[in-house]
C-alpha cells in the first residue's frame, strides 16, 4: 500500500473536483491540517457580525420576505427579463450576449478583448468567472489577467480554487499570505502585517489599473428595466475596474437579473448585513453602463469612448430553473450567510466543504446544477442542522437541496443485491433500497433500536465482541473510536407502562401527548421519563405515542421516499391526540424540527403540516405554557437549592431545537428556578446525528466538538465546576465524548430537586 | 404629504444619527455653516498639507459655495492624468447621504466625480443636510429626492476603502484610506 499523502502536500486543485470520495477525504485532512484555523476566525467573525447587523434592520423579516418575492417573480419570468435586459442595453449604447455555455462566454469575451488589443485586463471579484474558468481561456491567447480584489489576487498568485463565495481566500491567514509572497515574489519588502501585504499589492495593482485596457467585473444584481448593475465591495477595485478602463466587461449569471433598479431596495441591506455584517459595504455602486469615456488614457493610448459589454451565462441554469427542487438555488444572492453559521464550514471551509467554484451548504446545488450530479459529493458534509435556514435572507431551506442532492447521488451509485436485501429487511423504501449499507443503517435505526433492546444484553455485550467494531466499520462505516450508545434494557414505552401517573388526578386537561421518539425511546429512555415526571408534577396529564420512526433519520441520508412512508405513518398516528386537543410534546429537537418544519417536504396535505407545526412543543417550553396559564410556580415546584446535581449548569442547546426558537424558553426556565447557567454559543455540536459517527467524518466532527469542550472549559476554569446539561441526544453523546462525563436532558435537572 | 417633502425637513436626529453612523464606519465628519468661508476653511483644514487638491465641481449644490475655495492655488479643476492619479486629496459634492449607515451618494458619471471620490488617499466629500435620508433603500424611490438614485451612476460610499483578506481588517486599500465628510447645515 502507498504510504499515505501528508497532508500539507495536498494541492488545493487537486481535490477541487469530488466527485470521487478520495478527493473529499484528502480534502478533509487537508483542511483540517493546514487551513483550519485562518477559516474559523474569518467565518466565526462573520457570523457574529451578521447576528448583530441583522437585528438592526427594523424591518428585516419583512424586507426577506420582499426580497424572496421579488427572487421568485425574476425566476419565473426570466425569460421575459432577460429580453427587456438586452433592449435595456442595447438602448444604453451597451453590447449584450447571452452564453449558453461557459465556453461560449469565454470565446465571446476572448473575441472582444482580443478585436481590441488588449493586452492586460484588470478583474474584479467575479465567482461567476471562476466557474466559466475565464483567466485560462484568456491567458490562453496571451492577454495578462490582473486579478484586482485582494483575495483573488492570493488565489492568482497561489494558483488555488476560492474557499468561500465572498471572500475567497478566507483560508489564509496573515502568516501564510506572508509565506506564500516571499516566496512567489522573492522580494525582501517587509510583508509582516496586513498593512504591508496590502500596500505591497495594492502597488502592483495600481500601475495595472492605470495601464488596463479593459476591466471585467461580475454583478450582484441587474435590473432588466435600464441595465443597471449593483456592485458590492470594499476595497475600491471594482470601482476602478468599471470607471478607469475604455472597455467594461460585465459577466453574471442569468439569475442575478430583477425587473427593476427599484427592486434593489429590496436586497441592498440584506446582502451587506447577511455577508460580512455590515450595515453597507464600504462601496455600493449602482451604474447602468456604458459610463462616459474616462477622463485619461493608458501610457501610450488616445482616449477612447466607453464600450460595454454584458454577458450573461446560462450554463446549466435554465436546467436549474425547470428543477422542481433545486430551482431555488437561482434565488441564492451568494451572500454567505449559510457558509458562516454553518460549524462544519467554520472548521473545513470551502476546500472540503465546496468544489471547483461553489462552497458550503448552498454550494451543492450550484456545483450540481453548472457541471456534473457527482460534483456535488462534498455536499455531505452538510449534517442537516438547519442553522443555515432562518439565516438565509432568501429563506432558501438549503438542507432540503442536500437532501435531494443526495437522493440523486444514491440512485446514481446504482443497485446491488447486498443493498437491496439489507434495505428490504430494515425497512427501507423501495426506491431507496439502492442507498449505501452506511444510510440504509443510519435511515432505520429504529429497527436496529428495536432488536437491540428486545435482547439488549445480547447487543450489548456484541458491541463490544472482539471483530464487531471493525466489522462494523469496514461494513457500515462506522467509526470503531465511537462509543456505541448502550442499548437501554428497557424502552422509553416499557418504563412508562410501568410507573403509574401520581396518584393525584390529573387536574390539567385536556393534557398533553409524548411523542416517544425513536431516538429517546431505543437510546435514552431516562430522559423521556424525566420529561414525563417533570410534566405530571405540576399536574398534566401525560399519554405516551407509540415509538415509531417520523423520518428525520432516513431523510439526513437522503432516503426521502423511505421518509416520506415514515412522515405519512407518524401524522396519521398523531392524529387522534390532535383531534383530541392534546398538544404534542416532543422530547428530541431533531423530531421536533420535523414536525415544526420539514414535514413541508414529505406531507401533501398542507392542513396537516400546519396543524402538526402549531400543536409540537419542547418539553420544557411545555412546562413553562402551561404553568403560566394555570398559575403554578414553577421556582416553588422545583427549587434548584433542592437538586442533587446542585445548582451550577453548563447549558447547549441543540442546533435544531435553536432554528424552532425552542431554546431561550429552556434557559429562561432552568434560570427561574434558581439555576446558574452558563450557555454555549456554538452552532451545533459537531454529532448531528449519524455524522460524528461515520469514520469518514469523525475527525471532523470531533474538530467542531472542539470549541464547545473549549467554551465548557473556559466557563469551569472560570467558575469552577458546572453539570453539563443538552438537549438533543446528539448533543448529549458529543459532550461525553468530548468531557468524559455524563450529560443531563433539562428536565433530569428539574425532577432531581423533587422529593421522590 | 409626500416623501420629499417629508425629508426635506431635515430633523436633527438625523443629522445626529448620520454622523454617529459615519463615524462608526470609520469616517469622520464636520458639521459646518452654509457658506463659501467656512466651507473653504473647513476642507483646506482637513486638507492639510496636500500639495494638490482634487476638485471636481457640483451639479446640485451652488458653485458659489465652493468659490472660495476653488482660488485657493492647489486646487485642481481640470487635472492633467498624472493629477487625477497623484494628488493626496479629492473634493467632491455628494448628492446625498444615509443615516443609519453613514453613507453617502457620490455621482460617479458626472464629469471627474468619480475619479476624485476614487484616487487620491483623501476623499473629502460635501453634503447638504437636507438630502440625509433615513435608509439606504430610500435612494430606490421616486419620490425622495426627486427620483436621481433611480437614474444616476452613483456609488454609496460608507467610510474608506478596506480589506479582511490580507488578515487582520486594513483600511485603504485601492480607494481612498480616509474619508471626511462635511455636512452643509
Amino acid at each position: 500500500m502507498a504510504a499515505p499523502v501528508n497532508p500539507v502536500d495536498i494541492q488545493p486543485r487537486q481535490v477541487a473536483n469530488k466527485s470521487k470520495k478520495k478527493a473529499l477525504i484528502d480534502a478533509l485532512r487537508m483542511t483540517l491540517d493546514v487551513q483550519s484555523p485562518a477559516v474559523r476566525r474569518n467565518t466565526q467573525t462573520f457570523n457574529r457580525n451578521r447576528y448583530t447587523a441583522v437585528a438592526r434592520i427594523a424591518d428585516y423579516d419583512a424586507m426577506k420576505d420582499r426580497a424572496r418575492r421579488t427572487k421568485e417573480n425574476a425566476i419565473a419570468n426570466l425569460p421575459a427579463l432577460l429580453q427587456q435586459l438586452e433592449a435595456s442595453v442595447l438602448a444604453n449604447g451597451g453590447h449584450f450576449f447571452l452564453a449558453k455555455t461557459a465556453a461560449d462566454a469565454n470565446n465571446y469575451i476572448r473575441d472582444v478583448l482580443v478585436r481590441h488589443e488588449v493586452k492586460l485586463v484588470v478583474k474584479g471579484k467575479s465567482i461567476t468567472s471562476e466557474e466559466t474558468r475565464l483567466n485560462h481561456a484568456l491567458e490562453a491567447v496571451g492577454i495578462t489577467v490582473a486579478e484586482s480584489d485582494l483575495a483573488e489576487f492570493i488565489l492568482q498568485v497561489a494558483d488555488e480554487q476560492p474557499s468561500h463565495i465572498i471572500a475567497p481566500a478566507l483560508h489564509y491567514s496573515r502568516e501564510r499570505i506572508t509565506a506564500l509572497f516571499k516566496r512567489k515574489f522573492q522580494t525582501d519588502l517587509p510583508l509582516d502585517t496586513g498593512e504591508e501585504l496590502t500596500r505591497f499589492a495594492r502597488e502592483i495593482l495600481r500601475q495595472q489599473f492605470i495601464g488596463a485596457d479593459a476591466g471585467i467585473s461580475g454583478a450582484n444584481l441587474i435590473a432588466a428595466d435600464s441595465g443597471t448593475l449593483m456592485l458590492v465591495e470594499s476595497e475600491g477595485n471594482i470601482r476602478m475596474t468599471t470607471t478607469l478602463p475604455p472597455v467594461h466587461i460585465a459577466i453574471a449569471g442569468i439569475e442575478k437579473v430583477v425587473p427593476s433598479r427599484s427592486d434593489f431596495r429590496s436586497f441592498i441591506e440584506l446582502l451587506p448585513a447577511s455577508a460580512t455584517g455590515q450595515p453597507l459595504t464600504s462601496y455600493v455602486s449602482i451604474l447602468r453602463p456604458p459610463l462616459p469615456a474616462p477622463p485619461f488614457a493608458a501610457p501610450g493610448k488616445t482616449v477612447k469612448p466607453r464600450e460595454f459589454h454584458m454577458v450573461l451565462i446560462d450554463n446549466g441554469r435554465s436546467t436549474m430553473r425547470e428543477d422542481p427542487v433545486l430551482h431555488e438555488a437561482l434565488y441564492c444572492i451568494r451572500c454567505s450567510a449559510c457558509l458562516n453559521v454553518c460549524a462544519n464550514f467554520e472548521t473545513v471551509g470551502g476546500h472540503a466543504f465546496g468544489g471547483e467554484t461553489y462552497s458550503g451548504g448552498i454550494g451543492g446545488a450550484w456545483e450540481a446544477g453548472t457541471g456534473k450530479l457527482m460534483n456535488a459529493r462534498f455536499s455531505e458534509l452538510c449534517t442537516g442542522c438547519s442553522r443555515c435556514i432562518p439565516q438565509c435572507p432568501i429563506r432558501i431551506d438549503i438542507p432540503w437541496l442536500n437532501q435531494n442532492l443526495r437522493q440523486r447521488m444514491n440512485q446514481a451509485d446504482g443497485a446491488s443485491v447486498q443493498k437491496s436485501l439489507f434495505g428490504s429487511l430494515t425497512g427501507s423504501a423501495p426506491q431507496d433500497r439502492v442507498a449505501p449499507l452506511q444510510k440504509q443503517f443510519f435511515a432505520n435505526y429504529h429497527k436496529f433500536g428495536k432488536w437491540g433492546t428486545d435482547f439488549a444484553s445480547l447487543a450489548n455485550s456484541s458491541s463490544h465482541a472482539p471483530g464487531v467494531r471493525k466489522l462494523m466499520e469496514d461494513v457500515l462505516g462506522v467509526d470503531h473510536r465511537r462509543e456505541l450508545p448502550a442499548f437501554p434494557a428497557k424502552t422509553w414505552e416499557q418504563l412508562f407502562r410501568e410507573e403509574p401517573a401520581a396518584s393525584k388526578a390529573a387536574a390539567i386537561e385536556p393534557g398533553i401527548v409524548m411523542l416517544a421518539d425513536t431516538f429517546t425511546n431505543y437510546g435514552t429512555p431516562e430522559r423521556g421519563m424525566a420529561s414525563v415526571r417533570a410534566l405530571r408534577a405540576i399536574g398534566v396529564d401525560v399519554v405516551l405515542t407509540p415509538s415509531i420512526p417520523d423520518g428525520r433519520a432516513a431523510m439526513s441520508q437522503g432516503m426521502i421516499d423511505t421518509a416520506r412512508q415514515q412522515a405519512r405513518a407518524m401524522a396519521a398516528m398523531l392524529r387522534p391526540y390532535l383531534d383530541s386537543g392534546r398538544k404534542i410534546v416532543v422530547v428530541e429537537p431533531s423530531v421536533l424540527a420535523m414536525l415544526r418544519f420539514d414535514n413541508k417536504h414529505l406531507l401533501d396535505d398542507e392542513a396537516t403540516v400546519a396543524e402538526l407545526a402549531a400543536n409540537s412543543v419542547e418539553p420544557l417550553q411545555a412546562l413553562w405554557d402551561i404553568a403560566t396559564e394555570a398559575h403554578i410556580d414553577l421556582a416553588e415546584l422545583f427549587p434548584a437549592s433542592k437538586s442533587r446535581f446542585g445548582t451550577r449548569l453548563f447549558y447547549h442547546a441543540h442546533c435544531q431545537q435553536r432554528t424552532c426558537n425552542a431554546a431561550s424558553q429552556t434557559i429562561d426556565l432552568l434560570r427561574a428556578v434558581g439555576f446558574d447557567v452558563v450557555t454555549s454559543s456554538v452552532e451545533c455540536c459537531g454529532m448531528a446525528g449519524s455524522f460524528g459517527y461515520k469514520h469518514d467524518y469523525y475527525e471532523l466532527s470531533m474538530a467542531v466538538g472542539a470549541d464547545l469542550f473549549e467554551q465548557v472549559r473556559a466557563a469551569e476554569d472560570d467558575t469552577g465546576p458546572r453539570v453539563l446539561v443538552a438537549s438533543g441526544i446528539s448533543c448529549h453523546e458529543q459532550l461525553m465524548a468530548g468531557m468524559g462525563r455524563t450529560v443531563l436532558h433539562p428536565a433530569e435537572v428539574l425532577v432531581s430537586t423533587l422529593k421522590m | 404629504m409626500s416623501i420629499a417633502m417629508a425629508t426635506a425637513v431635515v430633523t436633527q436626529p438625523a443629522v445626529e444619527q448620520f454622523e454617529a453612523a459615519a463615524k462608526a464606519a470609520v469616517a469622520t465628519v464636520e458639521i459646518i455653516e452654509r457658506s463659501p468661508a467656512a466651507l473653504r476653511d473647513a476642507i483646506l483644514r482637513k486638507a492639510g498639507d496636500a500639495d494638490r487638491i482634487l476638485f471636481a465641481p457640483p451639479q446640485d449644490l451652488p458653485a458659489e459655495l465652493f468659490a472660495d475655495f476653488a482660488r485657493d492655488p492647489r486646487v485642481r479643476a481640470e487635472p492633467t492624468a498624472e493629477e487625477l492619479v497623484n494628488s493626496p486629496a479629492g473634493v467632491t459634492e455628494a448628492f446625498a447621504a444615509v443615516a443609519r449607515t453613514g453613507s453617502v451618494c457620490v455621482d460617479v458619471g458626472y464629469q471627474r466625480t468619480g475619479m476624485a471620490s476614487l484616487l487620491a488617499p483623501l476623499h473629502i466629500a460635501v453634503v447638504a443636510a437636507e438630502t440625509i435620508v433615513p435608509q439606504p433603500r430610500d435612494l430606490f424611490r421616486e419620490d425622495v429626492l426627486g427620483g436621481k438614485g433611480l437614474v444616476r451612476n452613483f456609488v454609496f460610499i460608507t467610510g474608506p476603502s478596506a480589506t479582511a483578506d490580507m488578515g487582520p481588517l486594513v483600511r485603504g486599500v485601492h480607494g481612498p484610506h480616509r474619508l471626511h465628510i462635511i455636512v452643509l447645515r
